[in-house]
């Protein structure tokens, strides 16, 4: 029996219930998910899922690395926000290394400015799909044009579209290039236009409303039970954001709102999120504000930074240090660490354990993704077959995050 | 089995928890498996009523080998609507497992979450719950052997390592005895001969890496 898209795999003529497979291959479980639905009528009585198709063991890769390298692997986790993976494990690294403190105030401002734009990015790509699961394929084109005039100023910044590496412990991996911050104002002068695009394709389409509005309702006490964070808690009324509860990279610094909503439906985390990402390009625009001053983007500290390309060629010390951290990497203390950042699916967290070793013993990841996704089991029953897709789309899973 | 692709398999008999620098991330707090589920019930009775996140460690040389940590976070339902939340209350509780009895009561009574995390720990460090309502593999296939995240578990998984690679594919599995200085250019057209089926070319001295 192929289980590749919605099959029957049990009948119960007695209760007169019947159970259905949709996935691991369906399209609108946005990756690969396997949902069994116990059905009475139209209606489901319970959702159990099957995840775990797509683990790769990065965990596992993380221990084995070292702790710059392993921060290559950890962007692959999440793969619709890489750098919200990044910022947090290297933040982590940094509070072992002690050097928190001593990151220069740019190279804050630039991870700030991308983590923000990776926000939107992400949300672009969670509206694009999950209008297309409601039937409404325009707004894709619209969302995804977004999208890409972010990677490209992503792949200006670090070199590559999707996993540039280019935040490192201590901090960037060179400045911002030239020509960077014209393109930047490009995008923020187009944004608000584009956003206005979006909501007037979506937000008041009435055939969105009437799938969104009422469709697995998440209550506070099960948003609480269930570990959900990020837009999917705040839209059950919670204003909880690890950007304004435990502040990290100068976020208190910066002004913005956090959208919060009560009634906890498909469309109250459709509208949050929609929100969010205007507050995201405020933040953009604040950051950018402090791009203009040059300066340093790494820690001053020839252990863990590795030396100027220019002063390989003059500096003895340089030539040993530069040797010593591409051969085996730098030592970290012992000890250990949870940090947490806000990502654009709620808080992502890593739990690191330290040896003293140039490899990180134990990277425990907090993924946001997994406990949001396994609230499905609460909010499904009780609405029709049609509406589990809206349910899986409000709750933006990434399956590469879920699974690792 | 030690394997020669995990260089940090070398265990570690030191509690890196006890060495840790002065970071505020959380309050810690340790328990015993016995006590775990009253102080769990304790604390989430002082409002800490999310557990963020279950995870484990393995510490192979240490006694007790496990860690599990319970993340658990001071947000509550009465909060909804009540505006901005400020700094809540983090807590670490860790529990030490001991090797020779992985067991740990469940607490996916207590927070549903805990269900899919421990179903986690259990398929990929061995680490049973009990009273957990279907402890079962998660991410790894349901016929799978061993636990993955176990620190004597092969990182190529057993079949594959054990399967040797190529001499010249690994930088460590070149013998002490070295090439002689000058030597080295021709033990290495050797090696790429055999690999390849071809005559190798005659030895000087008999001294090639194997």
């Amino acid at each position: 029996m192929s289980l590749t898209e919605i099959d029957v795999i049990e009948r119960n003529p007695e209760e007169s219930t019947m159970t259905l497979s949709m996935g691991p291959q369906h399209p609108s479980t946005h990756g690969v998910l396997q949902v069994m639905v116990k059905l009475s009528g139209e209606t489901i009585e319970t959702a159990d899922m099957e995840i775990g198709y797509l683990h790769t063991g990065i965990e596992k890769s993380a221990e084995n690395l070292f702790w710059t390298q392993a921060a290559t692997v950890i962007e692959r986790m999440d793969y619709l926000s890489p750098l919200s993976n990044a910022l947090c494990y290297v933040l982590a690294v940094e509070q072992l290394l002690g050097v928190t403190d001593r990151i220069p105030p740019r190279a804050q401002a630039v991870r700030v400015l991308l983590c923000e734009l990776t926000r939107i990015a992400s949300h672009c790509v969670w509206l694009g799909t999950h209008g297309i699961d409601l039937g409404a394929i325009g707004a894709f084109f619209y969302a995804f044009d977004v999208r890409e005039n972010i990677l490209d100023l992503v792949e200006a910044s670090g070199g590559a579209r999707m996993h540039p590496n280019y935040i490192r412990i201590g901090g960037l991996n060179g400045d911002i290039p030239r020509g960077f911050l014209d393109r930047l104002d490009e995008l923020i002068e187009k944004f608000p236009g584009r956003m206005v695009e979006l909501r007037t394709l979506l937000q008041n389409n009435p055939i969105l409303r009437d799938r969104m509005i009422d469709v697995g309702i998440l209550s506070p006490q099960d948003a609480i039970a269930y570990s959900v964070t990020g837009p999917s808690l705040r839209a059950s009324g919670i204003a909880y954001d690890v950007r304004k509860a435990f502040p990290y990279s100068g976020y208190e610094s910066y002004e913005f709102d956090v959208p919060t909503r009560t009634e906890g439906d498909a469309y109250a985390r459709f509208l949050v999120r929609l929100d969010e990402m205007d507050q995201a390009m405020r933040i953009v625009r604040q950051a950018r504000n402090r791009l203009d001053t040059p300066g340093p983007v790494m820690v001053d500290d020839p252990k863990i930074a590795p030396p100027a390309k220019e002063t390989i060629a003059l500096s003895m010390e340089a030539l040993i240090h530069h040797f010593k951290i591409v051969s085996e990497g730098f030592r970290v203390p012992p000890g250990d660490v949870y940090q947490a950042v806000e990502g654009p699916r709620g808080e992502l967290g890593y739990y690191l354990i330290s040896t003293g070793n140039n490899r990180p013993w134990r990277v425990r990841t907090r993924p946001p993704s997994m406990y949001n996704l396994q609230v499905l089991k609460a909010i499904a029953p009780g609405n029709l077959i049609a509406d589990v897709v809206v349910s899986i789309g409000s709750l933006d899973p990434v399956f590469g995050e879920v699974d690792r | 089995m030690p394997s020669p692709q995990t260089p940090s398999i070398a265990g570690t008999a030191l509690d890196p928890t006890s060495l840790r620098p002065p970071i505020a991330d959380a309050e810690i707090i340790r328990v015993s498996p016995a006590e775990l589920r009253a102080r769990l019930i304790s604390l989430r009775d002082e409002g800490l009523a999310m557990l963020l996140d279950v995870g484990a460690v393995d510490y192979l040389e240490r006694d007790p080998r496990y860690d599990v940590a319970y993340h658990m976070l001071a947000l509550s339902p009465a909060m909804a609507g009540q505006g901005l939340v400020a700094t809540p209350r983090r807590v670490r509780v860790l529990v030490g497992v001991p090797a020779d009895a992985t067991t740990l009561p469940s607490v996916a009574d207590l927070w549903p979450s805990a269900d899919w995390a421990e179903r986690e720990i259990f398929d990929l460090f061995g680490i049973t719950f009990e009273g957990h309502p279907d402890l079962k593999r998660i991410q790894m296939p349901y016929d799978w052997e061993g636990h993955p995240l176990r620190k004597d578990y092969p990182l190529r998984g057993p079949a594959r390592e054990a399967t040797p690679r190529p001499a010249f594919a690994l930088k460590s599995n070149v013998p002490a005895g070295a090439p002689p200085a000058g030597k080295v250019a021709e033990a290495l057209q050797r090696q790429i001969a055999r690999a390849r089926g071809q005559a190798e070319p005659a030895a000087p001295k008999g001294d090639e890496p194997k």
